[in-house]
């Protein structure tokens, strides 16, 4: 679903690499964590994945789409396959909760009758029925990263990207966020969840890329967020 | 992206910005009415030149008991025998002089009197310090040396005017106006221009959230920065229209009304631009302005709108 091949990355010439000769390949249906310190490039891995940055070198397929070969004037169709959610999960403060949910339907063209369907149906897959017509606002920092994750599933996108989404959240409701995402992810869709939460990665056990300076140090499967030599 | 959403999207947009809605209202309303006044200013020079430069002809003032400064008056006033003389004279002139009248000094008085009835200067200017004078129509108005040559040391002749000369005159200021109208509208087009960027920037901040999130869903860049452009269009439609009303109301009551009835009652010259003359420049005033809207935005949204 998600292919790296040698890809390396620095902002300016003059800069250390970002990402440094990173192969990497997530496979359709599977839940990665990407871990590592704060700058060790998993955001930048990421963007590179949305297309908000492109590679310096070596070449990135998603979703079918080979990033390298894809024009400016498509890339908001490759971006239709992938939902994102941040940290800050940058919700639009003066929308109730259903109201964030459905414009991402409505930008995107959908008729009345699908948003009526899919908008409530998605609340419902992130636990937060009947909470539609509240404002960002009176919501929880947990609802509101639900909210955040319903509006990146309601297109029902293959892929899902989630950047630190627990990052603002304490360990409890951490645990609730990234169940929703293994949820999803049981129902299908990849996910790939930077963080460097501890707990959350050594609890679920998924697949573990670590990265650290920009190079990938380690992908194991079922891993935990430090590696255990074998003694 | 439905009809129904985009017009809630650009509904939205200028009722959060409305104080930079109205000031691109004004400001392209202004810059369209000056460019519209440049354009009839144009309009009415080349209506008027052939009908006016028609219709005027050349004077030939004879000498009344005040003029003595003329060759031709130094025995004081016309006689009956130079103004015989001169009639002959100009009858000898055909076929360069195709028409010609008198102008009596009771019928100038008279004339006077009409154009000047407000002025209370009037009662000072006694009756016989009106010339009486030849009006002559030329087959060709170039060659208006020829008439001022032959008459102008003849005795009896105060002075030979070319009208035309008070026409160009006309012409030259008409001409004057248009074109400092048309660089007032360029200077104001500029401002319109960079108004129109900086509200572009100022909306694409406020929206900065609505934006990256329909980037990050995928919407494409088109859709993104049509409710931008689709509110720059309303704006200037608007300014455009409020334009054109302003320019028909100033030549309907200025100069449909004011100005014709004033040069009707003085010259007889009534050749002016009309309605239909802004409704000729109409479609150019609105088209320009949905065009320059169109592409400022465009513009400006490519800078500050990431898409």
């Amino acid at each position: 679903m998600i292919t790296m091949d040698r890809v390396s990355l620095r902002y300016a010439k003059a800069d250390p690499w970002a990402l440094d000769e990173v192969d990497l390949d997530v496979r359709r249906g599977e839940f990665c964590f990407v871990v590592g310190e704060s700058g060790s490039g998993k955001s930048s891995l990421l963007r590179m994945v949305i297309l908000e940055q492109r590679p310096t070198r070596g070449r990135v397929l998603v979703a079918g789409h080979d990033l390298g070969e894809l024009a400016p004037r498509r890339v908001h169709l490759l971006r239709r396959q992938i939902g994102t959610v941040f940290q800050d999960f940058r919700l639009l403060s003066g929308k109730t909760v259903h109201q964030n949910v459905a414009y991402v339907l409505q930008v995107l063209g959908a008729g009345r009758h699908e948003i009526r369907q899919r908008v409530p149906e998605t609340l419902d897959l992130v636990g937060l029925q009947g909470k539609g017509k509240r404002l960002p606002h009176e919501l929880s920092g947990g609802e509101q990263q639900r909210v955040a994750i319903a509006r990146a599933m309601v297109n029902k996108p293959p892929i899902l990207l989630a950047d630190e989404p627990t990052g603002n959240l304490d360990p409890d409701t951490s645990e609730e966020i990234v169940a929703i995402l293994d949820r999803i992810n049981r129902a299908g869709t990849t996910v790939v969840m930077a963080t460097h939460d501890t707990t959350i990665v050594d609890h679920f056990r998924k697949r573990v890329v670590q990265l650290q300076d920009g190079r990938v140090v380690r992908d194991q499967a079922e891993g935990g967020y430090r590696q255990v030599v074998a003694t | 992206m439905r009809p129904g959403f985009l017009l809630g999207e650009v509904g939205n947009g200028l009722r959060r910005n409305f104080s930079m809605f109205v000031s691109v209202v004004l400001v392209t309303m202004v810059s369209l009415f000056f460019l519209g006044v440049g354009l009839l200013a144009q309009a009415q020079v080349n209506t008027a030149k052939g009908e006016w430069y028609d219709r005027v002809q050349v004077s030939i003032f004879l000498c009344t008991p005040d003029s003595t400064d003329a060759p031709g008056c130094a025995s004081g006033a016309v006689t009956a025998e130079q103004r015989d003389q001169i009639e002959s004279d100009l009858q000898g002139l055909d076929p360069l002089v195709t028409e010609y009248f008198y102008e009596s000094n009771a019928q100038a008085y008279e004339r006077f009197t009409e154009q000047f009835r407000n002025s209370s200067a009037l009662e000072s200017v006694p009756q016989e310090s009106i010339p009486a004078s030849f009006r002559v129509n030329l087959s060709d108005p170039a060659k208006y040396d020829v008439i001022r040559a032959a008459f102008e040391q003849a005795p009896g002749v105060d002075s030979v005017e070319d009208q035309r000369e008070v026409v160009d005159k006309l012409f030259a200021f008409l001409g004057a106006l248009s074109w400092g109208a048309l660089a007032l509208a360029v200077a104001m087009v500029v401002c319109a221009v960079l108004l129109i960027s900086t509200t572009i920037r100022l909306t694409a901040w406020t929206r900065r959230k609505e934006t990256a999130i329909q980037r990050m869903v995928g919407a494409s860049a088109f859709s993104i920065h049509l409710p931008f452009i689709l509110e720059t269009v309303v704006a200037a439609l608007l300014g455009a229209a409020l334009a054109v009303a302003l320019l028909w109301a100033t030549v309907r009551f200025g100069i449909s009304g004011f100005l014709s009835e004033l040069l009707a009652g003085e010259s007889g010259l009534v050749s002016l631009v009309g309605e239909r003359d802004l409704w000729l420049i109409t479609p150019f005033l609105v088209g320009g302005a949905v065009l320059l809207a169109v592409v400022t935005a465009w513009t400006a949204l490519r800078r500050h709108v990431r898409v």
